[in-house]
């Protein structure tokens, strides 16, 4: 069992300094975040072991040619096991998940580690430094995730080690802040929402019709609060405010003006379209229907 | 089911020995899971509750090689005739051999027991592009998953286009049919064991209903992505930078879009986006933010980005393979008609010479056994049903999900006609 041993520099320090030097590390500057890995991160830390206050894995993702924009795709867990004096990181795991992870989808490479709770552990500089090895040329980015939500919330935060003091020993690091985004593909989109609509936790998926029902519901309602925001502005109950007038004017002005008579052309032979699909495919149903009969009575 | 196999096996060493549970001790189980004890009881699967993170994970696979079609395993275990679905990872397409794959999969599931993840398999997905999922592999596949008998293993079909198109996730469960299940074994889909076994195009496959399972720290999560504690800021700040994330996204959309679909979406957008959170009054609306409004795209219901015409061009081309089908039979039928007729008049020829011969004094000529019936006339066996079953079952799923989608775009339509009327 190959296990990364990392220990605190005043016990051992001979272990860590073999690291070569990586002067040349390009930093990050954006951060995109997809939310499966977050879901991923979470889950790892509901199956913990037990007496484990901190999970550690590694994150997957892309850059971009100049290693200025990062975007985490996907993570996996990563063993790990932390003592007063020293961490070890089970680097077999890591490597062979990686190799996993390759074949299924070979696009994504690693760019960094997660860990969770609210501060940084006292080996981040450590596991920071092995991970920036393995995402060389670029700096590994580490991604924090609060979920014991000491502040009431997850407290998403993605950081950057950079070197500080001469020598480049590896346990002088700073976390720097390095800006994050949430990206949300249409596609996951859709299943965030399926999840979200739930109040205890469990949840059916509803039909297309019902979906499309609660989202015009939800449609009007916020019609309503503009409105009521508008009002409340000329009548000078509310205090204005220039940028939502703006963001509003700009919103009316992407409302297309069609000509009502152009308008009912469209409409009628759109909807002829429409009436005309469902018939026919309606027929043919009834036709499979009475086909598959006359087979069984013959 | 590794990991109810390793628990159980003592137990059944201890059923053997009183023939009951008593002389386990029980207690220390906890309730939801006594009745997995009971290895030899089959419990029907009733209902599939899915993780947030598998369905992320499907999803994501799915959208990332769209539009290739792609598999995957699922992870978790059946609990009282629930099957709990917790993870997934995808399978390599481009792994040649079965041995590849085989060693991937157990890899794969070694890996992930190591962290705590459910190293039982309970299915696997495959997400498909028109809708026409009902095909000879897949059924193979999932034969040999629900091999044995109180397997619990189940088929998720995701459909990435029309989750896009319709802003509301399109994930199904299916099991096969026990009907579908007798004939397969016999291998005979002929007409007879079709209506003797029930099984038409409508339950080669069972369906089974889905629900979605969040972990309280995942509802944090997710009501933390729907509304971030410090929104109202960034929001400002959003408004103020024009290149910003949601604009820019916005103005995409727009460039791309027709007239007529414009005034739904750009208003649905913009509202969501901004305004939604000026309003402190009203904090439960936070939540009931919809995260996804492409249900309100007009644009991609009328269509949907081409997927309709593609959609009615696949229809067009099973009912030509169903007339072909049908045409087959028909020709098979008549030719065994025809025989049968020759057969029935032969044998009533020798009954009225015999009674003839009988009437002379003569001796009858002796009868035909069924063998040598069957050399004299050829009926042919009947053709295999089975691909016209599955062809007709496509085009069912084909036809019931345009219609399905045409409520939606009629009502989008009526919609866009009142905004166009009260602008």
């Amino acid at each position: 069992m190959s296990m990364l041993n990392l220990n605190l520099p005043a016990l051992a320090s001979n272990l860590v300094k073999s690291r070569t030097t990586t002067t040349a590390t390009t930093t990050a500057q954006q951060c995109y975040i997809h939310p499966v890995v977050l879901f991923s991160i979470l889950d790892h830390y509901l199956r913990r072991n037990d007496n484990q206050d901190r999970v550690i894995g590694t994150l997957l993702g892309v850059r971009s040619d100049d290693g200025r924009v990062v975007e985490i795709r996907s993570c996996f867990a990563v063993p790990h096991f932390e003592t007063n004096d020293q961490v070890e990181v089970d680097m077999e795991h890591h490597r062979s998940m990686y190799a996993l992870h390759k074949k299924a989808s070979a696009r994504e490479q690693i760019v960094g580690w997660y860990a969770t709770g609210n501060k940084l552990s006292k080996y981040a500089a450590l596991i920071q430094d092995f991970y920036s090895r393995e995402a060389a040329p670029f700096n590994a980015v580490h991604l924090v995730m609060d979920t014991e939500m000491n502040h009431g919330e997850l407290g998403i935060k993605c950081l950057q080690g950079a070197p500080v003091g001469a020598g480049g020993h590896p346990e002088n690091c700073i976390f720097l802040p390095l800006a994050h985004e949430l990206q949300y593909p249409d596609a996951e989109l859709t299943a965030l929402q399926a999840a979200a609509d739930s109040s205890d936790g469990l949840v059916s998926l509803i039909s297309d019709m019902e979906q499309l029902e609660k989202t015009i519901v939800e449609l009007c309602s916020m019609l309503e609060r503009v409105s009521a925001y508008v009002a409340g502005v000329c009548s000078g109950k509310t205090k204005p405010n220039n940028v939502v007038g703006k963001y509003l004017m700009d919103m009316l002005a992407v409302v297309p003006k069609v000509d009502t008579k152009q308008f009912s052309t469209l409409f009628q032979s759109h909807l002829q379209d429409i009436l005309m699909v469902a018939y026919l495919t309606n027929l043919t149903r009834a036709q499979l229907n009475i086909a598959d009969r006359l087979q069984r009575v013959v | 089911m590794a990991e109810t196999g390793k628990q159980t096996k003592p137990m059944t060493a201890l059923l053997n020995e009183d023939y009951s549970l008593s002389a386990f001790d029980t207690s220390a189980v906890p309730k939801q899971l006594l009745p997995v004890l009971d290895v030899e009881k089959v419990t029907a699967l009733t209902t599939v509750k899915v993780d947030p993170l598998a369905i992320l994970k499907i999803v994501k696979h799915a959208r990332e090689s769209y539009p290739t079609p792609v598999n995957g395993q699922l992870l978790g275990m059946e609990i009282d005739g629930v099957l709990e679905i917790t993870n997934a990872f995808a399978v390599p397409t481009q792994l040649g051999s079965e041995e590849d794959m085989t060693n991937y999969q157990i890899e794969m599931i070694q890996c992930l027991r190591e962290v705590n993840i459910d190293s039982s398999l309970a299915g696997w997905y495959q997400s498909t592009r028109l809708g026409d999922f009902m095909q000879q592999p897949l059924l193979d596949v999932q034969t040999g998953y629900q091999a044995t008998p109180n397997s619990s293993s189940v088929v998720l079909i995701h459909d990435t286009s029309k989750s896009e198109q319709a802003g509301n996730l399109s994930l199904r469960a299916f099991r096969l049919s026990q009907a579908y299940q007798s004939i397969a074994n016999e291998g005979k889909f002929t007409t007879k064991n079709l209506v003797d076994k029930g099984l038409t195009y409508g339950n080669i496959l069972e369906e089974l209903p889905i629900q979605i399972e969040t972990s309280a720290l995942a509802k944090a999560l997710l009501s933390e992505l729907q509304w971030p504690a410090n929104a109202d800021q960034e929001l400002l700040e959003s408004l103020q930078r024009p290149s910003s994330f949601n604009n820019k996204l916005r103005a995409k959309r727009l460039a791309d879009r027709s007239a007529i679909s414009d005034d739904a979406e750009a208003s649905s957008d913009a509202l969501d986006n901004s305004l939604s959170g000026l309003l402190p009054s009203q904090p439960t609306a936070y939540l009931s933010r919809p995260m996804c409004t492409n249900a309100l795209d007009l644009n991609q219901s009328l269509t949907g980005a081409g997927s309709l015409s593609r959609q009615l061009e696949a229809i067009g081309e099973l009912i030509d393979e169903h007339i072909h089908d049908a045409n087959q039979w028909m020709y098979w039928k008549r030719g065994e008609a025809k025989e049968n007729n020759r057969k029935q008049q032969f044998l009533q020829r020798r009954a009225t010479s015999n009674a003839a011969r009988l009437a002379r004094g003569e001796k009858p000529e002796p009868e035909l056994t069924e063998k040598e019936l069957d050399k004299m006339f050829r009926i042919l066996p009947e053709p295999s049903r089975l691909d016209a079953l599955l062809n007709t079952a496509n085009l069912e799923l084909l036809t019931k999900g345009v219609t399905q989608s045409r409520g939606p775009a009629l009502a989008k339509m009526f919609m866009a006609q009142g905004l166009h009327e009260s602008a």
